[in-house]
C-alpha cells in the first residue's frame, strides 16, 4: 500500500473563484481590524501586525513568486467563516457588528496558533522574527483585543445581552481549547500504549474542534440563530475542526514517509513530534512501542522499512477518520441546506462546495 | 462504530494481498459485502485508489485552503 493523499483544488466553481466572491469581505474585515489595532502603541502594534500577516492570517500576502501544486492560504479564513455564516443566517445582519465578532475569532486563532508554536518549539516565521518573549505577549495582546472586539459593538446599538452570550461563548470556547492543549502536553510524557484512537480525538475535539466550534457559534450568535441552529452550527464546526487536525496529523507523518525517499524534504516538525512522544492520530495507531517512535530518526534503514507499512497504514486509516467527518459535516450542511440555501462562497471555503 | 470498522478494514486491506486484487476488481463488490453506511461507503470509495492500486497521489489535502 502506497500512501498518496489527495488534493482537492477548489479554486473554481461555477466559474467563481472564491478569491473573487470574498474579496470585499476581506476588505471590510481588514478596515475593522485596522480600526482595533489602531490605539495600540506603534511597537506592540508592529509586532501584532507581523503576526496577523502568517499564513491564511487576515493580513497574509502569498508571495507573489511561490512555486507550489498548492494555492496559498487565503488571507482571513477563519473570520471570514464567522462572517460568512453571520451571513448566512441573517443576510440584512450590520456588517460592522458581524465584522467585528469576526475580527474577534481571527484575533482568538491568531493568539492560540502563536501560544501552540511556542509551546511546540515551532520554528515559523512569525516565531523567528519575534522571538518567544515578544510573541508571548502578542498572544497576551492579540486575546485581550479579541474581546475588545466584541466589546466595542455596544457603540453600534446592540443589545448588551447579546454582547454577555458572545462573550460566554467565547470563554467557554477559549477554556476548552486551553484544556486540549493542556491534555495533549502532558500526553507527552504518557506511555504511547495507554493512548487510545478515542483519546486522540477527543484532544482533537477540544484543541481543533472547540476553535472551529467557536468560529461557526459566534457567527450564529450574533445573527441571532434560533438555539437549533445554533447547535447545528457548533457541531458542524467541531467536526470541520477534528478533520483539520487530522488532516494535518496525517499530511505531517507522510511528509516523513516522503522524507524517507527525499531527503530535501523538511521534516523538522514530525521528527520534532516524535522525538518528544506527541501523540498525534496516526503516531498512536501505528505505534509498536514508545521507544520506537521516540528514536525513529535513530533507526537503521532496515528497521526503518519494517515501521514504515505501519505508518503508512495508520496514515490511510487517520485520512479516511478524517474523511468520515468531512462526510459528516455535508450531512449536517445539506440539513442546512434544507431551510435555505448555503452561500457559494461559504459552501466553497469549507471545502464543501 | 464507523471509525473502527474503518480501521479494520484499512487493516485487513493492508495485510491481506489477496483482498487487494479483489478491490482492484470490483471495488463496490468488496465494499457492499461490509454493511457499511451510505457515508463511510463514499469514504472507502475514495480510499480505494490507495489501498488496492498503490496509487500515489499529490502530496497534499488542502481542502481548508483548497479554494
Amino acid at each position: 500500500m502506497v500512501v498518496g493523499l489527495l488534493a482537492t483544488p477548489i479554486m473554481i466553481q461555477n466559474g467563481q473563484s472564491l478569491v473573487n466572491l470574498v474579496a470585499a469581505q476581506q476588505a471590510l474585515l481588514v478596515e475593522r481590524l485596522s480600526c482595533l489595532l489602531a490605539p495600540l502603541h506603534p511597537v506592540l502594534r508592529a509586532d501584532v501586525t507581523r503576526a496577523l500577516q502568517g499564513e491564511g492570517k487576515l493580513l497574509y500576502q502569498a508571495p507573489a513568486s511561490a512555486e507550489s501544486s498548492q494555492p496559498p492560504p487565503l488571507a482571513g479564513m477563519w473570520a471570514l467563516a464567522t462572517f460568512l455564516i453571520a451571513h448566512y443566517v441573517a443576510p440584512d445582519i450590520d456588517p460592522i457588528f458581524a465584522g467585528n465578532v469576526a475580527i474577534a475569532v481571527e484575533c482568538f486563532v491568531c493568539a492560540t496558533d502563536l501560544l501552540d508554536d511556542v509551546t511546540d518549539g515551532d520554528q515559523t516565521t512569525t516565531l523567528l522574527a519575534l522571538g518567544p518573549a515578544r510573541a508571548l505577549n502578542v498572544s497576551t495582546a492579540l486575546l485581550v483585543l479579541a474581546h475588545q472586539a466584541i466589546l466595542s459593538t455596544p457603540q453600534q446599538g446592540i443589545d448588551p445581552r447579546l454582547i454577555l452570550r458572545l462573550l460566554d461563548t467565547f470563554e467557554e470556547a477559549a477554556l476548552a481549547a486551553v484544556s486540549g492543549q493542556h491534555r495533549d502536553i502532558l500526553s507527552e510524557q504518557q506511555s504511547i500504549r495507554a493512548c487510545t484512537r478515542e483519546e486522540c480525538l477527543d484532544i482533537a475535539a477540544a484543541k481543533a474542534g472547540s476553535i472551529m466550534r467557536l468560529t461557526f457559534r459566534l457567527g450564529g450568535i450574533c445573527a441571532g440563530a434560533d438555539d437549533a441552529l445554533c447547535q447545528q452550527l457548533s457541531e458542524s464546526g467541531e467536526m470541520l475542526g477534528i478533520a483539520h487536525q487530522l488532516d494535518n496529523d496525517a499530511h505531517d507523518l507522510y511528509h516523513l514517509l516522503q522524507a524517507h525517499n527525499n531527503s530535501a524534504l523538511s521534516t523538522e516538525s514530525v521528527k520534532s513530534d516524535l522525538e518528544r512522544g506527541k501523540k498525534t492520530l496516526p503516531i498512536v495507531l501505528a505505534a509498536r512501542d514508545d521507544q520506537t517512535l521516540q528514536r525513529f530518526s535513530e533507526l537503521t534503514d532496515e528497521e526503518k522499512k519494517e515501521h514504515l507499512q505501519a505508518f503508512q497504514e495508520a496514515i490511510m486509516t487517520t485520512w479516511g477518520i478524517c474523511l468520515l467527518y468531512r462526510e459528516r459535516v455535508r450531512e449536517r450542511f445539506q440539513a442546512l441546506e434544507a431551510r435555505k440555501p448555503v452561500t457559494l462562497a461559504l459552501r466553497m471555503l469549507l471545502g464543501l462546495a | 462504530m464507523e471509525e473502527q470498522q474503518l480501521q479494520d478494514f484499512v487493516h485487513r486491506i493492508a495485510e491481506s494481498e489477496d483482498l487487494r486484487k479483489e478491490l482492484a476488481g470490483n471495488a463496490a463488490l468488496v465494499v457492499s459485502r461490509e454493511g457499511f453506511s451510505p457515508r463511510l461507503v463514499n469514504v472507502v470509495m475514495r480510499l480505494v485508489p490507495h489501498l488496492a492500486m498503490e496509487k500515489p497521489l499529490g502530496p497534499s489535502l488542502g481542502w481548508w485552503w483548497g479554494y
